[in-house]
């Protein structure tokens, strides 16, 4: 697609024929995409382009077709690209074909002719109209226009009557009042367009339109319009000395000489390099222009940065976060959500997975999170919230079976750098991955990792990923701990004790990050809207309802708890 | 939704036929000689479509896509296969 951003004198930039499309088939559409710049391809766009492209360059065709035109044809234009500044508007018309003055824009459109009174849509039919407006503005006498429909073949005059005329200059108005508005318009309700509407994912319709009205805590049945099984997944090299490369449509990942594992682009989701790993400049590139973050971490995980294409154009939304983290009142509204659903989580999987757990500390549990509700500052705050841990860690050994006689899993509360046991050291890679994936997650939002509402910004720290992981750190790494170990997928030879440190192996390291990803592609219910979903899309859905918060869409950001 | 294809490919001229394989270890695992099991969303479909389109010679070259349902539904487990064992693989994080 073609996006052409503000230009630098700051005069409103021509709004493209095909937005006007999309602003007729959805406002917000256009907005996302012309005021966020915001694109997402799925099946249609990408045929739409592929077919696109064909009809602009096939040369072949091109002779064949023009054999099919009538005769008396005198004009027979390709790509012609006319812009406005009256009209504010600018479209690059597939085919101009015509004689002396008067002309017809022929639009091409993937796919058959659909089976409307009209012969085509509305939002096909003003774009055309546009371009017809485009073709007047030089002079031409203009009419009507053509929809072509490469699926079926079939030609579809487009009268350009009044009725179309008027539509389409009100929608143009509307184009232009709305790029002036800083939040998006609302989504639509319950329309049938949304399942089909390529940014359904970020946009959240149903999600938005209920979390809008107030109502009791019942889950809703929403329609289920995010897939949660088409997520791309991780690409992990911990070898030391391994070098990746590309290769094709895939990544190569070799050791010396040796190749040791391939992975898909198209099914990659982020490449994470532990320690010495090597990377082409190729390969950088190529993850840059997918939008494939690389990660880099230490050898033993910790997190040191990561490289990714060009920054989010969501401007707005970063300019909202920095406010609210500048206002003492909103941080602490949102550090007490992060807090109470992380004890009310703690507490859930203690009840859920402790032989038994002792009433007294669930009780003072339930007492911490009401506790986390109701206090003034931060600082206390912290407080609440460091008791509520020492509570639940003192408990978590309960939750691990005896599996091996004599393992040394016993835990005795929570000790890091470096940690003194595995249990601990497996928390604490675990904890760093979990940090990692959300780091990643709010970059690809739009939002800015690095600044947070509760954790405060300090060097190299994702501040808000270790917000936003709060509530996450039970159900996720510690749930993927507790499997790890009572499943017997992590064994007393799995780690190895160097002056009071504990270390995985790499082969414990391996199995440990299977069982997190495991969990992560996990299907659950959504606590909120009802419908089944994987962890690792429930992030990306928390991470945009954030956005949604910080724009003031929706009046409050929903907890992620689980009963 | 990720649905299960079974691609197969007869490509006449070695020099396409490289560039079939390679493409389509983009796009699937290598089943056998010619034949990729593929699990994909729409999206990877139509790209996969296009890839090769741009690839093969329409009036030599065969590609079958076949369509085996959607993955939750594990069409592949009807599959049977006879001689050495087929190994299907399995979506799931890479750790090297
Ligand atoms: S999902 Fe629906 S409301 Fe949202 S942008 Fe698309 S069509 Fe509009």
């Amino acid at each position: 697609m073609e996006s052409q951003g503000p230009s630098p004198g700051g005069d409103i930039p021509l709004l493209p024929a095909r937005m006007v499309n999309e602003f007729t088939y959805c406002p917000r559409l256009a907005y996302f995409e012309w005021v966020d710049g915001e694109f997402a391809d799925n099946a249609e766009t990408t045929e739409g382009r592929f077919h696109h492209r064909r009809v602009d360059q096939a040369p072949v065709r091109k002779a064949k077709q023009a054999e099919e035109e009538p005769a008396e044809t005198t004009i027979h234009q390709r790509s012609v690209w006319l812009s406005s500044e009256r009209l504010g508007v600018t479209a690059k018309i597939d085919l101009v074909e015509g004689e002396g003055t008067a002309v017809v824009p022929v639009d091409y459109k993937r796919g058959k002719r659909p089976h409307t009174p009209q012969g085509a849509w509305e939002p096909e039919r003003v774009q055309l109209c546009v371009q017809g407006l485009l073709l007047r503005e030089q002079g031409f006498t203009c009419e009507r226009g053509v929809l072509y429909f490469i699926g079926s073949r079939e030609r579809v005059e487009v009268p350009f009557d009044e009725e179309l005329m008027a539509r389409t200059y009100e929608l143009l108005d509307g184009m232009r009042l709305m790029t002036q508005a800083t939040v998006a318009p609302a989504p639509l309700v319950d329309s049938p367009k949304c399942p089909r509407c390529s940014l359904v994912g970020l946009c959240l319709p149903d999600e938005v339109g209920w979390l809008r009205q107030p109502h009791e805590g019942e889950s809703p049945a929403l329609r289920k319009l995010i897939p949660s099984n088409d997520d791309a997944l991780p690409l992990y090299v911990q070898t030391p000395g391994a070098k990746v490369g590309k290769d094709g449509e895939c990544l190569k990942v070799k050791d010396h000489d040796e190749v040791i594992g391939e992975a898909r682009l198209v099914e990659t989701s982020q490449v994470v390099l532990y320690g010495a790993v090597q990377v082409s400049t190729q390969v950088v590139q190529e993850l840059c222009k997918r939008n494939i973050p690389l990660v880099y971490c230490s050898s033993g995980g910790w997190f040191y940065g990561m490289t990714t294409g060009l920054l989010h154009k969501h401007v707005e939304l970063r300019r909202r976060q920095y406010a609210v983290a500048t206002d003492r009142e909103r941080c602490l509204q949102l550090a007490r959500r992060f807090v109470q659903a992380k004890i009310a989580n703690c507490r859930t999987l203690l009840r859920r997975n402790h032989r038994a757990a002792p009433d007294t500390v669930l009780q003072e549990l339930k007492n911490d999170q009401a506790h986390a509700g109701a206090v003034e500052s931060l600082e206390s705050l912290l407080g609440v919230e460091g008791t509520a841990a020492r509570r639940y860690f003192s408990e978590f050994a309960g939750m691990l079976k005896e599996a091996e006689p004599g393992a040394r899993f016993d835990f005795e509360g929570r000790n890091r750098r470096p940690p003194r046991d595995p249990v601990n050291a497996m928390l604490s890679l675990l904890y760093s991955m979990l940090a990692r994936e959300w780091t990643v997650t709010l970059q690809s939002v739009g939002l800015d990792p690095y600044l947070g509402f509760y954790h405060q910004p300090r060097y190299g720290r994702p501040a808000l990923a270790l917000d936003m992981m709060e509530e996450f750190r039970p159900l996720i790494a510690d749930s993927a701990v507790l499997t790890a170990i009572n499943n017997g997928e992590i064994k007393q030879s799995d780690w190895f004790e160097r002056m009071g440190s504990v270390t995985l192996t790499p082969e414990g390291r391996r199995r440990l990050i299977e069982t997190y990803e495991r969990r992560m592609g996990q299907e659950i219910t959504h606590p909120v809207f009802g419908y089944q979903i994987s962890y690792r899309r429930v992030l990306e859905v928390q991470a945009r309802l954030l956005g949604r918060y910080l724009l003031g869409e929706i009046p409050e950001l929903p907890p992620f708890t689980t009963r | 939704m990720r649905r299960h294809y079974l691609v197969t490919y007869d490509i006449c001229d070695a020099k396409r036929l490289r560039r079939v394989f390679k493409t389509m270890k983009g796009f699937g695992a290598h089943l056998q000689f010619s034949v990729f099991q593929c699990d994909l969303p729409d999206i990877d479909v139509v790209r996969m479509k296009a890839a090769l389109t741009e690839i093969i010679d329409q009036r030599e070259d065969q590609v079958l896509i076949i369509d085996l349902g959607p993955t939750e539904s594990h069409p592949i487990k009807r599959i049977e296969s006879m001689g050495i064992k087929a190994e299907w693989e399995e979506r799931r994080a890479r750790v090297m």
